[in-house]
């Protein structure tokens, strides 16, 4: 029997719940265990006890602090975010001879890479020679249907301005081209 | 006590209440096991694992930030107990409940069945994790990114990597010609 239907993520969600599933007699009981041997470590401290750890514990002051750099970050974050990235199509250069260009403009990226099915999702770097912001990679590629993403400074960029198509899987885009005979 | 709210069992538990914390531990536990399978592909040292993270946790309790999601902290207190497991067991065992099938034999529905289970569960453990923490827990992949301290973009590419290996894997068993 071949795996015709492999699209199906069922067999994998499924080949996971089997094994887990097939042990869960192991966790009866598995509460009193627990129980009994915190209390025998004696780790159920007294009331005050606790109450001192619960005031000295740093989560108070802490959450404020963090709300606040939080509020901070979000602020930068879209700053940057709105001037760093423009995500209108640009002209690809030249070369699409030799093979399928994928090029990004990410002005101000340190590091631009491209995941797809071709390179079994393994990252391959894009370059910027001339230093314009569009980084680009060109790849010989056999006609067929390629699923990809950027990542940006280790950012996931699903949507390519210049793909055919996008798909979203497992929660987020990702961008589609067709090589020889398709749109592309 | 099985209408209790969550926060209040977490509330309790920090007063020392243990049977509030044994609530926890029976809302949680298969969670918690599949987390600890994951990284260590074995059941008796998952289910040890799992003791020992539902321990940590009350120990660490005042140190859970109630921002969080509760469930995300405690697959974090998990990785860490099973991963630390894993440096003093030093070398990764071969999974004892998984074994390998002649290809010659993977020619029916059931064999092909094992068949991704063996691959699922023969990833590395980088790519195993995330995979059982979308398709077993539902996480989100930002909960997975926060769970194992990792970027979402990693997390994304080990989920797309993952189920590339497992393609790999079957193509190499002689199971599928079709891809990803």
């Amino acid at each position: 029997m071949q795996f015709e239907n492999w699209r199906d993520e069922e067999l994998i969600r499924q080949a996971i719940a089997e094994e887990i599933s097939a042990a869960e007699a192991r966790l009866e009981g598995l509460e009193k265990r627990v129980i009994q041997a915190i209390a025998t470590r004696d780790l159920a401290r007294s009331a005050w006890k606790r109450w001192i750890r619960s005031v000295l514990s740093p989560r108070a002051s802490a959450l404020r602090f963090a709300y606040v750099l939080g509020a901070l970050l979000l602020f930068v974050g879209i700053g940057i975010l709105i001037g760093r990235f423009s995500f209108a199509p640009k002209p690809l250069p030249a070369l699409a001879q030799e093979g399928t260009v994928f090029a990004l403009a990410a002005p101000g990226a340190h590091k631009v890479e491209i995941v797809g099915d071709f390179s079994a999702w393994k990252p391959i770097p894009l370059v910027d020679p001339d230093g314009d912001g569009v980084w680009t990679l060109i790849l010989k590629l056999p006609p067929g249907r390629y699923e990809y993403a950027f990542l940006v400074d280790d950012r996931w960029v699903g949507q390519d301005p210049n793909a055919d198509e996008y798909v979203r899987t497992m929660g987020d885009y990702t961008s589609v081209r067709y090589i020889g005979g398709g749109s592309s | 006590m099985g209408d209790v709210g969550e926060l209040e069992l977490i509330q309790r538990s920090l007063e020392g209440d243990l049977e509030a914390w044994g609530e926890i531990v029976v809302r949680y536990k298969r969670m918690v096991f599949g987390t600890a399978l994951a990284v260590l592909r074995n059941w008796a040292d998952a289910e040890d694992a799992a003791q020992e993270a539902f321990i940590r946790a009350y120990e660490k309790l005042h140190y859970y930030d109630l921002s969080r999601k509760f469930s995300t902290w405690l697959i974090t207190v998990t990785i860490n107990v099973a991963k630390n497991m894993l440096r003093k067991r030093k070398a990764e065992p071969e999974p004892k409940t998984f074994h390998s099938e002649d290809p010659a034999t993977l020619v029916a529905r059931e064999e092909l069945r094992k068949a991704v289970k063996e691959a699922v569960w023969s990833l590395p453990e980088g790519y195993r994790l995330p995979l059982v923490l979308y398709y077993w827990e539902g996480l989100s992949v930002e909960e997975i990114a926060k769970a194992m301290r990792l970027k979402p973009a990693t997390v994304k590419t080990r989920l797309f990597r993952g189920r590339a290996l497992v393609k790999s894997k079957l193509l190499e068993m002689g199971v599928t010609a079709d891809a990803v």
